[in-house]
């Protein structure tokens, strides 16, 4: 910003830099440890009194002047010159820093060439004890050299106090600077001797040969346990939490660390292989082997150090992106337009929203990706984002994964590049997400009949969640089967009530249209491969079918029917997330019905993935995760997590997330080490969605107020409560639910920046298990009453499964209050978006109006008279204040 | 545009303005002497082979180049490095408009640098000519950069060329003062490097040298007095409020340059006269006057947008009396080693 940026095409600056200095520090090291080198062979020339060493010496002093005075020296500049190109800010505050540093490497620069041009051109003419003493001093003033050179450079990685103090000792005595320098110092005696074999392998056939090319192999091969010893003492002078950004959660390392890993196998195998008897030519081709094995080694190293170092370039002070870290709040208000000296566009306006979205491309992704060329090619990066998708990127940038640095600038400055990445670098569409979809209307469901005179059951059914989700992307992985639960309960009327457990057989069959879900989805094909079980088709993973009986089960106090495979999808072609299904009491040994009545098991596959990960909705476009979608959340997912998903999916193994995350949903156990599939997804998507309230949720769930489900139809949704009201808004309801990991790997990292909203801090927040602590509705609804206004349940949970609401019975014990009341999220008096009254058969059935079971006093339903004691709960003999318009 | 909103904030200094200002100074002018050494003297020497009679006689060869071309990019880095303090937002901004040409002189100068060291290796004379030839297109294109380079840095009005190209290749051509300049630079390496070729000879004290030493004067005092006429032109090509200043506007950029000129004319004659070492002599006192100059140039250049006092100072004295220190000590420590040389002097390759 403060800078012009150099537009380099194919190459990215960084791979400039890194060719430069690649090149430079592998021959720079060389000097270095070349100097002790020629110092401690000139010795061994004179105490031996070795004239054929003498010889050696003459060649090996040619090439190394020649490598590490002329390329070796001006490649040094050449960093100079393309750091200032490719990063001016951060040359400008290195060399305003540490100019005084810079000094002094300069004299020992001098130093250097002064003496390695005496030794050389005097080899002859001069004083064998001071030619000595004139190598030894070269080799002083070089390592002196990298000592300084090293102080500045890994005080970009480790500044130590620094930021806070500005002080220049602080800067250069910084925690790193001695190990590296140790480590280093190791590196350059290796190199002495693999170079050294380059001059050594000239030599003519015979004993000597076979003594230098050994000689070379103990200078390379000695150092090796200093090397590692030291590399271990540098790499925990590293603060922990950039170790764990730079070596865990960046996916960029692995490569380079293989390649320091595999070329240090390999020099160590050909440092032997040279120590050898045999022939010059074979010595020859492994040398020039060994010379770019070398290479591949310095820069394998370099790249480890420099991918350490992100976000930033000067750590904790100045960003990769040049942007200081003291300015980054002051540029979040401002924004960062406005403060850019050289950008073309300096005040966003509806007009150059493209033109600004460049600008801020160029500032803050273009000092380290490419568009199109080598390294970091942000296209097939960004290529699957939707709009949404990409403000989703910008805004969790640089928190989970701090390798990154965080998206620098105002909202609208974040949508100005988000346009333009998605439409000007990928050609993408900026559609909104989600799209509005239609709700084509059902016919009315007519409830079946009930005479309240003569009969003698009141049976009532209901869909214990509320909604089930289904995951309808198997072919690549399954977080939700299809396996919807329905409970009955069969009541005996009277002045007691009686419930009925035995001697009844209760059954339930779907509607038309629905009976094949095998023909809609793939679920069964992936089941063995998901779930390890290969239920027949239409047979859901209980054994259960679109049409089956329930069971009695007497800690739920009820009949419960799970497992039922349906699908929102009609063998029509149209999709349907309220099926009916209808429930019918049967005397077994009779065969006479006893009483029939008809639920709704909700069922939808939105899980809008595609809304940030991009694709088409899988099914007929409106429902279902397709296979690009499916196949970008894995890619994304193994890069992040070190994962192969993709390729297993793509083998034909799709898994089953619960595999390795926890889920009470499923009963399922996870590796115990990852969070709770729960905790992982909100966690993560937490830190990205740029989208607040109850829309945030609707992102993910099918709650959408423009979707196709639009699953939250209770009461509570008619008057205005939200997910956020007993849920908490996205933030809040991540911390909750990392809160209960806490110890864990990831829970940290998850959690670190993430702000409450509801409460003050984030250990207000009281930590929750998913599924079985939850919201109560007690907190709102004291002593059964109406809550006050704009009530809020978030955080108090239910402590453990049996407080539940779903779970819950009245006061008797006997009743459960959804029995009355309804699922969850369709509360009586619902309202259907499909068909008002679709979710209201039971109460208009017994009691022709679509309130709760028994509401405004009409206890006859079941007691077959008036009652006056609030038998079941508190306060329940009052009149509904809520009509709902049907 | 408003181009002097594009000039970048500058950074904080660790010690006065001055002290590095006359670094600046001091490292330049060692800087110009080595590399005029080398420039020039390439020139001369691929010149002469163009212009001798005979095939294959070489009539004027520079001794010791390699090792002044290492000196004199050593004593690059120094001026490069206390410019960066300075003037660094300025000249970063220069050097990334023109990047291509200015990286590009990092594998050239290795070139020129191989090419000096094949030139005087032992191959035949067809190789070492290439070699020095390239080595002179080599080092002509660098000057030309650094020219470029140094003047663009003084003129934000022409960096909004870069709205209409950011790929790092413009140049500073339309500057009246570019060609001038340039030409100015490159005839005074051809004077440095006759008269170094004069002096090389004279302290020979061989008895052939009595040529060598009046060739090289009479290049030298041919060359300075083309030097006259290339300065009036440089001064001539100044916009005419700069030119002033250097006409008795400012009377300390007006005192400098006349001191320089009157020290020219004052080398022309000894050098005409076969005075070796006063000519040396006078040469140094120009050279550093003529860096003085530039300064000043620079300043005036400068003037209405930024000046190096205005610099904020965070004061690293401790720092800085080390830097002094290594200075001195490094300077103790080549007297030692030049001190071990054998008493003759004369090394291998006649370094």
């Amino acid at each position: 910003m403060n800078y012009p940026a150099w537009e380099t095409g194919f190459f990215s600056g960084g791979s400039l830099i890194a060719l430069i200095s690649v090149l430079h520090v592998y021959i720079a090291h060389f000097a270095v440890g070349g100097g002790m080198f020629i110092w401690l062979t000139d010795r061994k020339a004179l105490l031996e009194g070795c004239a054929a060493l003498d010889d050696y010496l003459r060649e090996h002093n040619w090439f190394f002047l020649l490598l590490t005075m002329v390329f070796g020296g001006v490649s040094g500049v050449g960093i100079w010159f393309i750091i200032g190109l490719v990063s001016p800010a951060a040359t400008s505050s290195l060399i305003h820093t540490f100019v005084f540093a810079w000094g002094v490497e300069w004299t020992f620069f001098l130093g250097e060439i002064i003496a390695l041009l005496i030794y050389h051109y005097y080899f002859d003419t001069m004083k064998r004890h001071l030619r000595l003493k004139v190598a030894f001093l070269y080799f002083v003033f070089a390592w002196m050299s990298l000592l300084v050179v090293n102080g500045i450079l890994s005080y970009m990685l480790t500044p130590g106090a620094w930021p806070e103090s500005r002080a220049f000792w602080d800067g250069f005595l910084n925690p790193g600077f001695i190990p590296s320098t140790v480590f280093r110092s190791f590196v350059a005696f290796m190199f002495a001797g693999l170079f050294g074999f380059v001059t050594a392998v000239r030599m003519e056939e015979g004993e000597f040969r076979t003594r230098m090319m050994r000689y070379c192999t103990k200078w390379l091969l000695y150092p090796m346990t200093g090397l590692v010893l030291s590399g271990a003492w540098y790499l925990y002078a590293v603060p922990g939490e950039i170790r764990y950004t730079a070596f865990i959660i960046n996916p960029e390392m692995d490569p380079y660390v293989r390649t320091v890993v595999i070329a240090s196998i390999l020099i160590f195998a050909g440092g032997l292989a040279l120590s050898l008897r045999s022939g010059r030519a074979a010595q020859k081709a492994i040398t020039a082997v060994l010379v770019l094995i070398g290479l591949s080694w310095m820069g394998g190293f370099e790249y480890v150090r420099e991918i350490s170092r992100k976000p930033y370039i000067i750590g904790g002070y100045m960003y990769s992106t040049s942007i200081l870290v003291q300015d980054e709040e002051r540029l979040n208000r401002e924004g960062v337009l406005p403060n850019a000296r050289w950008a073309k566009v300096r005040a966003l306006t509806p007009d150059n929203i493209m033109e600004a979205g460049r600008e801020l491309y160029r500032i803050q992704c273009y000092p380290c990706h490419t568009a199109g060329g080598v390294r970091n090619d942000i296209i097939p990066r960004t290529r699957s984002f939707t709009y949404l998708g990409m403000l989703s990127q910008l805004t969790g940038q640089g928190t989970v994964k701090p390798y990154m640095p965080r998206f620098v600038g105002t909202r609208a400055e974040k949508e100005a590049l988000a346009a333009y990445i998605v439409s000007g670098l990928n050609g993408g569409a900026l559609d909104a997400r989600p799209e509005p979809t239609a709700v084509r209307p059902l016919a009315d469901a007519a409830p079946p009949p009930f005479d309240p005179k003569n009969d003698d059951y009141v049976l009532l059914a209901w869909n214990d969640l509320g909604m089930h989700c289904v995951s309808d992307g198997d072919p690549w992985f399954v977080i939700l089967p299809p396996a919807n639960t329905l409970e009955a309960l069969l009541i005996k009327r009277g002045s007691t009530p009686e419930v009925v457990t035995e001697n009844v057989t209760i059954s339930y069959a779907v509607e038309p249209g629905f009976e094949r879900p095998s023909r809609h989805t793939r679920f069964w094909e992936f089941a063995g491969a998901t779930f390890g079980k290969k239920p027949a088709p239409d047979t859901g993973l209980t054994g259960k079918g679109l049409a089956g009986d329930f069971t009695h089960n007497a800690e739920t106090m009820s009949f419960v029917a799970d497992g039922i495979p349906v699908l929102p999808y009609t063998d029509a072609g149209t999709f349907n997330p309220y099926p009916l299904f209808t429930v019918k009491a049967k005397d077994p040994s009779s065969g006479k019905v006893l009483a029939t009545t008809r639920t709704v098991a909700p069922v939808s596959t939105e899980m809008g993935c595609r809304n940030c990960h991009g694709g088409p909705w899988r099914w007929k476009n409106i429902s279902g995760i397709a296979d690009d979608t499916a196949r970008d959340i894995l890619r994304k997912h193994d890069r992040a997590r070190g994962t192969d998903l993709l390729a297993r999916a793509e083998k034909g193994k799709p898994r089953l997330c619960q595999t390795c995350h926890a889920d009470p949903a499923l009963k399922a156990p996870g590796d115990g080490k990852r969070l709770s599939l729960s905790a992982s997804v909100h966690g993560l998507h937490a830190n990205y969605i740029p989208v607040k309230g109850a829309d945030a949720c609707g992102l993910c769930h099918p709650t959408h107020r423009t979707g196709a489900t639009r699953c939250a139809r209770g009461v509570h949704s008619s008057a205005g409560i939200t997910c956020v009201n007993c849920h908490g808004g996205m933030g809040d309801h991540a911390i909750s639910l990392l809160r209960a990991e806490e110890g864990k790997r990831s829970a940290a990292s998850l959690t670190k920046h993430l702000r409450p909203e509801a409460v003050r801090a984030k250990t207000d927040i009281k930590p929750r298990k998913p599924w079985i602590n939850e919201p109560d509705c007690l907190t709102c609804h004291v002593d059964f009453n109406k809550p006050a206004a704009d009530p809020s349940a978030f955080n108090v949970w239910t402590a453990e499964a049996a407080e539940l609401y779903r779970n819950r019975t009245d006061n008797t014990g006997s009743l459960r209050c959804v029995a009355c009341h309804n699922s969850p999220h369709a509360e009586y008096p619902a309202r259907n978006p499909y068909n008002a009254r679709r979710d209201n058969i039971q109460p208009l059935q017994y009691g022709k109006m679509p309130y709760t079971i028994g509401a405004n006093r009409s206890c006859e339903v079941c007691h077959r008279e008036k009652k006056e004691d609030e038998v079941h709960h508190e306060n329940m003999l009052r009149m509904v204040r809520r009509a709902v318009r049907q | 545009m408003d181009a002097l909103s594009l000039v970048p904030a500058a950074d904080a200094i660790p010690a006065p303005w001055w002290l590095f200002e006359a670094l600046l100074i001091t490292a330049l002018s060692a800087h110009f002497i080595l590399i005029n050494i080398v420039v020039g003297g390439s020139i001369l020497a691929i010149g002469s082979r163009i212009a001798s009679k005979r095939p294959r006689t070489v009539t004027f060869e520079v001794p010791g180049i390699t090792s002044a071309l290492a000196l004199g990019i050593n004593f690059g880095v120094a001026p490069l490095l206390f410019a960066q303090v300075l003037y660094g937002h300025l000249l970063y901004t220069s050097s990334i408009l023109m990047a291509v040409w200015w990286i590009l002189v990092i594998p050239v100068l290795i070139i020129a640098y191989y090419g000096a060291y094949v030139h005087t290796g032992g191959g035949g004379e067809t190789l070492r000519a290439a070699a020095l030839a390239v080595s002179v297109i080599a080092l002509v294109y660098i000057a030309f950069i650094f020219v470029n380079n140094m003047t663009l840095m003084l003129h934000p009005r022409s960096w909004t060329a870069y709205f209409e190209n950011r790929s790092g290749t413009i140049l500073n051509l339309s500057d009246p003062t570019l060609i001038p300049r340039y030409i100015h630079f490159m005839v005074a390496s051809v004077a440095v490097a006759g008269l170094y070729g004069a002096l090389r000879a004279h302290r020979s004290g061989q008895a052939e040298s009595g040529s060598a030493v009046r060739k090289g004067l009479r290049i030298f005092a041919f060359a300075t007095i083309i030097q006259i006429a290339g300065g009036l032109w440089f001064l001539l090509s100044l916009p005419a409020e700069t030119m002033r200043l250097f006409l008795g506007g400012n009377s300390l950029y007006t005192l400098v340059l006349a001191l320089g000129v009157i020290l020219t004319v004052a080398s022309i004659s000894f050098a005409l006269r076969g005075r070796v070492i006063p000519a040396t002599a006078s040469l140094a006192a120009i050279v550093v006057l003529m860096v003085i100059n530039r300064a000043n140039l620079r300043s005036a250049f400068l003037g209405e947008f930024f000046r190096p006092a205005d610099l904020r100072l965070e004061p690293q004295y401790g720092v800085m009396a080390l830097f002094l220190l290594a200075v001195v000590g490094m300077a103790c420590a080549v007297r030692r080693m030049i001190a071990m040389l054998p008493v003759s002097g004369e090394g291998r390759d006649g370094r």
